[in-house]
Parts: C-alpha cells; structure tokens; sequence
C-alpha cells in the first residue's frame, strides 16, 4: 500500500490536537483521510457531515491539483504524494 | 447564597466571560474561547454549578457542540447529533441548548436547524434525535424564517419534568406534556405572520423567542414576529399594548417573580431600536410597560439578538443585553439602571448567565 503524507491546514490543526501531517497508508484521496481520521478521530465529524459527505468548506490538493479537477475523493495516490486539507474560503460575487 | 455570577457571551468570533461578585459593580474578563468561531449559544446547568455548553457553527469544521465540567477552564468536544441514515436532513447549526429538569440530572436538549430537537443523556455529550418532533406529520408546513428553520428555543416546565416546549421559526411553539414522546401546536392565542389555514390552522407563527420560569410551573413568556405573550393555561395572552412596537427578539424572565420580564423591542425591518429603545419590563404580567433606560447613550441604536437577553439568580436581579455592535450592559437593580460591561466585542449573538 502506498505511504501518503497528509498535511493539514489552519483549523483543522486544531482539531489535529496541533498535528501538522500525519502519514497514512492509501490507494486513493477516500483512503488517505480515512486513514488520517484513524490516526486523529476528532476530525472525522470536521471533515464530514453525519451522511459522509465532505464538509463545503474542505479544499483538498493531492500534489497540489485541486481534486475537483481529478477524481475528486477517487484521485489515486502513489508512494510518496502529498494530500493537502485546506480551510476554504468563500464569499463575494461575480462580477 | 450564591457568591457571583459570570456573564456568559457568545458572539460571531467566539465566547466571552466576565464575572463579578454579588454587588455587580465590577466586572473582569475571565476567559476568551473559541477564537474567530461564532458561537450561537453558551449555556450554564445549574443543577451542578460547574458544567458549560457551547453551540458553535463554524464554517471550518462544521458545527459542534463543546462541554466544560469546570466552569469553562476546559472544553471536550461532543459527538454531533445527527439524522439518521437516509434523511434528507443533515445537521448544520445548533441555535440552543437546555438543561433538563432538576430530576433528570445528566438530560440535555438542544435545538437545531434544520428544525430538531435532540436529547442527551451524558451531560451533553452524545445526543439522541427526538422522532416525535422532528418526523411530527406537520413538519411539511414549517417554513424557514429570515434566520433559516431553526428550533431556537426550549422551555422546559420548572415543576412538572414531562412538560416541555418548543419554538420553530417559522412554525410557532410546540408543547409535550410526556417528556418529549408526543408533541402537538400549542399557538392559541398568538398571530400568524404566514398563512395559516385549514390542517395548519394553528401554525404559521414566527416565534422569535420563548422561555419558561426557572421555578413557577406553567409560566411562559415569549416575543415573536408580531407580539408579545404570556402564557395564559390554555393559550397566549397578547401583552403587547404599552409596547412601541410588537417586533423584536429577545425575551427573559424574572428568575422569581413569574410577572415580571423583560423585552428589547426593535423598529422592522432595521432591527434597530427606536428613538423610545431600551429594555422594557413588566412588573404585572404585561399589563403594563415600563421602558428602563437609565444609563444607556440617550439615542443609542442597538439591535439585541433573540438569545442576547438574560437575568441572574440573584435579589435583586441581575439583568444583561448583549449587541450586534459589541457592546455587553448590566443592570444590579432589576433593570432600572445600567452600566457597559463591555464594548468593542464582536458582534454578540448570545447572552447567559451563571450564578454560583
């Protein structure tokens, strides 16, 4: 199985009792923050609402791409990526 | 004989305490949490003097609920309540919670949006969805208020631990009378601000904020969208005459004189006070009103939140507002007379008190 390293972010450090990484076995985005809320399991009602869905405010970035524009939570992850977790921001309009 | 009471403030960017010793003269800041969160509601139970209740709806993280067993010096996350499997529902706010009754030691509700009302047995620390409310048949006729569909307020009967009720906006007052099992519309007496008619006849009001006396059973008292009431037995006692206007959100109650409570009522759509603005009280069950502004800026414009109203335990009463421009009041006379507390907080959502 492949060791991921998952970073985590201004809150949800925090939630991590300070934790800045954690590493974790994955195939895949699902894999590493399942993985990342074995090792932390007060992030697992942060990251997600009661029904499993990712909170909105979740941004994540498996080797800096945006897994929006992959394969979302299905993005595969190899030995050695990187999944970044970021406190979104959003707001305003277009203009 | 209680020796102080601590201020519980919770605001768009986290909770704030101040404290004081019985004469209320003098006030410090005791403990900052929460930092940048906004924080709905802090509660205190006094049926252990010791434990804290923290609603908090952040957007980073979602919504949580914190419990403190030492008066604030520390906090553990809750479990979150939740619908269950395959509800359209999912968890997104907590607007309330509640201690239980005196005889139910360790029983908390809390109120949330979507509108439910869930239950714990552990002092706050897992919670338990209550079926009987939230799948009630007429749920399909609740419709959200400005503020969203929330369940704001719990009002749970100081003698009898069965009776209870509840207030949706925009639905109106919900009453159990077998400790939260069964719930019917209990709205007689107050108006409508959305159309109410046939199998919903009895809903359609946009209750803004409803409590119950700490120690007289059956007394209720609440402001909504369009007045504010008493509980008469059977029904809502229009009390609004003597009031300058029939909007407003805040509301408390006098912690031993059933008669006597307090509103801050606001000009619409500004959701400012008026010109006449200040807390107003009623010393007779609301026949009659009295402004009490002794103290405030003459011509201040505040604007109180539904939970940014509250009394202490203490004779006489303590009374406190909170507001959207920071500013945190106090009165030691009952609400005769006030003095700032504190300025310059983020705008406060919520105002409570813990008297020890």
């Amino acid at each position: 199985m492949p060791r991921v390293t998952v970073r985590l972010h201004g809150a949800f450090r925090g939630f991590a009792g300070g934790a800045r990484s954690a590493v974790v076995e994955a195939s895949d985005v699902a894999g590493a923050l399942a993985g990342l809320v074995s090792t932390h399991p007060a992030l697992a009602e942060r990251l997600r609402d009661e029904h499993g869905r990712l909170r909105q405010h979740v941004q994540l970035f498996a080797n800096a791409e945006d897994v929006r524009h992959a394969a979302g939570e299905r993005t595969p992850l190899c030995d050695g990526d990187t999944l970044e977790v970021v406190p979104a921001v959003s707001g305003g309009r277009d203009a | 004989m209680p020796r102080s009471v601590t201020v519980l403030v919770g605001t768009k960017k986290g909770a704030y305490r101040f404290k004081s010793g019985a004469s209320r003269e003098r006030w410090r800041m005791v403990g900052q949490d929460f930092a940048g969160e906004p924080v709905y509601h802090v509660a205190f139970d006094p049926r252990d003097g010791q434990t804290l209740f923290a609603a908090i709806n952040a957007t980073w993280g979602g919504p949580r609920i914190e419990v403190s067993r030492d008066l604030g010096a520390s906090w553990k996350t809750a479990k979150n309540p939740a619908f269950r499997a395959g509800s359209p529902l999912t968890f997104s706010r907590t607007w309330h919670i509640e201690p239980g009754h005196a005889s139910d030691p360790g029983v908390v509700w809390c109120g949330t949006e979507p509108a439910a009302l869930f239950r714990s047995e552990d002092h706050g620390m897992t919670w338990e969805g209550v079926s009987g409310l939230n799948d009630h048949p007429e749920r399909t006729h609740w419709s959200p208020g400005g503020g969203g569909l929330g369940l704001h307020s719990i009002a749970i009967d100081a003698a009898d631990r069965r009776s209870m009720m509840i207030g949706i906006s925009a639905a109106g007052v919900y009453e159990s009378t077998d400790g939260g099992l069964t719930w019917a519309s209990a709205n007689k007496g107050s108006k409508a601000v959305l159309p109410a008619k046939g199998d919903a006849s009895d809903l359609g009001r946009c209750v803004h904020h409803l409590v119950a006396h700490p120690a007289v059973a059956g007394a209720r008292f609440q402001q909504n969208h369009v007045g504010v009431y008493f509980s008469a037995g059977n029904g809502w006692r229009n009390v609004t005459k003597g009031l300058p206007g029939d909007y407003g959100f805040a509301a408390a109650i006098h912690p031993r004189d059933p008669g006597t409570a307090y509103v801050f009522p606001l000009e619409f759509p500004m959701r400012m006070n008026g010109v006449a603005g200040g807390v107003y009280r009623t010393t007779d069950g609301g026949k009659r009103w009295t402004r009490q502004a002794r103290g405030l800026p003459p011509g201040g414009r505040y604007e109180v939140m539904r939970e940014g109203l509250a009394t202490d335990r203490f004779d006489p009463a303590g009374v406190y507002f909170g507001t959207a421009s920071g500013e945190l009041w106090g009165s030691a006379d009952a609400g005769r007379s006030w003095s700032r507390i504190a300025e310059h907080l983020p705008p406060i959502l919520s105002v409570g008190t813990a008297t020890v």
